[in-house]
């Protein structure tokens, strides 16, 4: 018997298929604007800005892509172009090798929504690519638009784009990266971006 | 107490400043959960739906296990079974063997740990960098991790700065948090982008869409999983779950019961590989099928591994991870040893407990562990002969009033001479991190007696 057969044959053995699955859960009723999610994505350690409107966007990206970078390597996905128009950044081939991305300074991507429990946002694979790009970045700016924002992880999940999970990635992104393994002492930019702005769209 | 334990956490944690720092650090993670706790109004009902959540998911596992498999396959991941430690390590070395894999970046895996895949890659000449910070401080001073979300919990800002000088570009007596992380950072750049495969653990799988979930909140996965062109996934097989409408309820319920944020920083929904690169999942068994066959220990399975249970445990607090003597400490891990832990010495763990009932009361899945370890302690724990003459010399005391008040009044008299450290008192080695109490010179009886006495009056 294979080590798949066996294993499958014990847990079977042990699989009383008994217990019912519970209810759906009911979460309480919560906020779901803007505001409410800016709060939580900087007690993560995010920055907020806006909202703005569709056409002062590009110009607020840029002045903080300018006091971020001073304008070297800042690249933005197909999504993130589209929407900004021209700018201090470049598009990104989502075909280049992620290696060629390590010297990064700013990356800027669509968030596919926000959640505002926890001010984290949603990446779609299908924008966030290459896959390395919003974790090699030193910095990290996401747009989201402020009418797709979910009050708790229920509702975001439930919400998931149309084929989120049939693809190689969904990631929830909630402040830059970060660690506390000396002494349990705060320490922003473990590996990842260390700094994530989220410009909200739509006024 | 297992009298293993209370020697190896003497050795690593004497009394003093150390034991203090590690003690405080740990249940600020405690506190910090208590709070996020209060502030989340759904937090209780999470708690009481999710412990039902994992007794179904777990009561349906063979369904869950093959759906999971049929799913993962579908979407372009190749998944493997294995039924112990060896054969977990056998495949992932197969795996990196085969495509010539010399260099490996790895994300913490509390299950890599458990069947010492590290050890079997490098003694095959892979290099396998641990990428978490604290796991690769302990990596770098050839240590196991110490706790299961904070590897590096009992080491000092000193003790990583004296380390980092001495094998990374750090100049010596460095002892800021942020500038040895900016140090691990740059280090650890260098290994990421030269890397042929990473190695990730996996917190959540979910049957129905055959996805891996991967928490972090360094980034650390997300990089490993972005950049070479292998990824090899180590799966518990209780960690499977049947909807991602649960996945809701663990991830709500995981950062909170850890460190308190609402959320980690990343989370990871990885459903068949990156274009161009490969996706190995290895399912490993290694005794959980064992456990899930025993009624009165399946829940332990339920476990996310968050950690909280160590945080606010007062023999870990003091004792320290090495203490335990195996991957997984604290309580959970004294629930878990018996049956996945396989040697003598492990399976006495759940003795090493004060069955204060705290770990229960802060479980993200309610396993009631203090039951679960008096459970284990009515079956065949080992014990040492001492305790077992001990054993029999207290049962046969409490079973004899009048015993029993001449042993009380005998203690009463050796108290003094036995509650101080002084060469030839057997009890010396137990004080040397404890302190006990000044005994109250008269019994309860006596006491109550006298109370009687002073109403009547």
């Amino acid at each position: 018997m294979s080590a798949r057969e066996q294993i499958l044959a014990r847990v079977r053995a042990a699989s009383g298929h008994a217990s019912p699955a519970p209810a759906a859960f009911v979460p309480s009723a919560r906020r779901s604007d803007f505001t409410a999610f800016a709060q939580l994505l900087v007690a993560a350690g995010g920055e907020a800005h806006g909202p703005f409107s569709a056409g002062e966007l590009a110009a607020r990206v840029a002045d903080l892509c300018r006091a971020w970078s001073g304008g070297v390597r800042v690249l933005a996905t197909d999504a993130a172009f589209a929407r900004l128009g021209d700018g201090p950044w470049q598009p990104v081939s989502t075909e280049a090798d992620p290696h060629t991305l390590a010297d990064v300074s700013v990356a800027i991507l669509c968030g596919a929504f926000g959640v505002a429990e926890n001010g984290a946002i949603g990446l779609d694979g299908r924008e966030a690519k290459p896959r390395a790009l919003p974790v090699l970045c030193e910095r990290l700016i996401l747009l989201l638009d402020t009418s797709t924002i979910f009050p708790d992880m229920h509702a975001a999940l439930a919400g998931l784009p149309d084929g989120a999970l049939a693809q190689h990635h969904f990631t929830f992104v909630a402040g830059p990266s970060k660690t506390a393994d000396i002494e349990g002492v705060l320490v922003l930019g473990a590996h990842g971006p260390r700094e994530l702005a989220v410009f909200g769209v739509g006024l | 107490m297992s009298a293993a334990l209370d020697r190896r956490a003497l050795e690593l944690l004497p009394a003093g400043p150390r034991l203090v720092s590690h003690d405080a650090a740990v249940f600020a993670l405690r506190e910090k959960r208590d709070a996020a706790g209060r502030s989340e109004p759904d937090f209780e009902r999470l708690r009481d739906y999710a412990r039902e959540a994992k007794a179904h998911a777990l009561d349906h596992l063979d369904g869950n296990l093959e759906r999971f498999e049929a799913r993962a396959t579908a979407a372009g991941a190749v998944v493997h079974w294995a039924e112990d430690a060896p054969a977990l390590n056998r495949i992932v070395h197969e795996l990196l063997d085969a495509r010539g894999a010399r260099s490996v970046v790895k994300s913490k895996s509390m299950l890599t740990e458990e069947c010492g895949l590290n050890p079997y890659l490098e003694s095959r000449g892979i290099e396998v960098v641990d990428t978490d910070l604290g796991e690769r401080i302990v990596q770098l001073g050839h240590e196991p991790p110490s706790h299961i979300i904070m590897p590096a919990i009992h080491r000092t800002r000193e003790d990583i700065g004296a380390l980092f000088a001495r094998e990374l570009d750090v100049p010596a007596g460095e002892t800021d948090p942020a500038r040895l992380t900016e140090a691990a950072r740059r280090h650890l750049r260098g290994h990421f982008l030269g890397a042929d495969a990473a190695i990730t653990g996996v917190n959540f799988a979910v049957a129905e869409s055959g996805t891996i979930v991967v928490v972090t909140n360094e980034g650390n996965a997300d990089l490993g999983m972005s950049l070479p062109p292998l990824h090899i996934a180590c799966l518990g097989i209780e960690k499977v779950i049947p909807r991602v409408a649960d996945l809701a309820v663990f991830l709500r319920l995981l950062a909170r019961s850890a460190t308190g944020q609402p959320i980690s920083v990343y989370t990871s929904l990885v459903t068949g590989p990156r274009p161009g690169a490969e996706l190995h999942v290895v399912l490993v068994d290694n005794g959980r099928t064992r456990l899930l066959a025993d009624e009165q220990h399946r829940r332990a399975l339920g476990c996310i591994r968050c950690g909280a249970c160590l945080n606010t445990c007062p023999v870990y607090r003091r004792a320290g991870g090495y203490a335990y003597g195996y991957a997984i400490p604290g309580p959970i891990g004294a629930v878990l040893a018996p049956a996945l832990g396989g040697t003598d010495e492990r399976r006495g763990l759940p003795l090493a407990s004060t069955l204060c009932g705290s770990c229960s009361a802060v479980c993200p899945v309610k396993i009631d562990l203090h039951e679960q370890l008096i459970a284990w302690r009515a079956t065949d724990v080992p014990r040492g002969r001492r305790e077992r003459v001990l054993a029999r010399i207290a049962a046969a005391v409490f079973e004899r009033p009048a015993l029993y008040r001449i042993a009380g009044r005998a203690a009463r008299w050796v108290w003094p001479a036995v509650s101080r450290r002084w060469p030839g008192n057997p009890a010396s080695p137990w004080l040397a991190a404890r302190a006990l109490p000044a005994h109250p010179g008269a019994s309860f009886r006596e006491r109550w007696r006298a109370c009687v006495r002073g109403a009547d009056r």
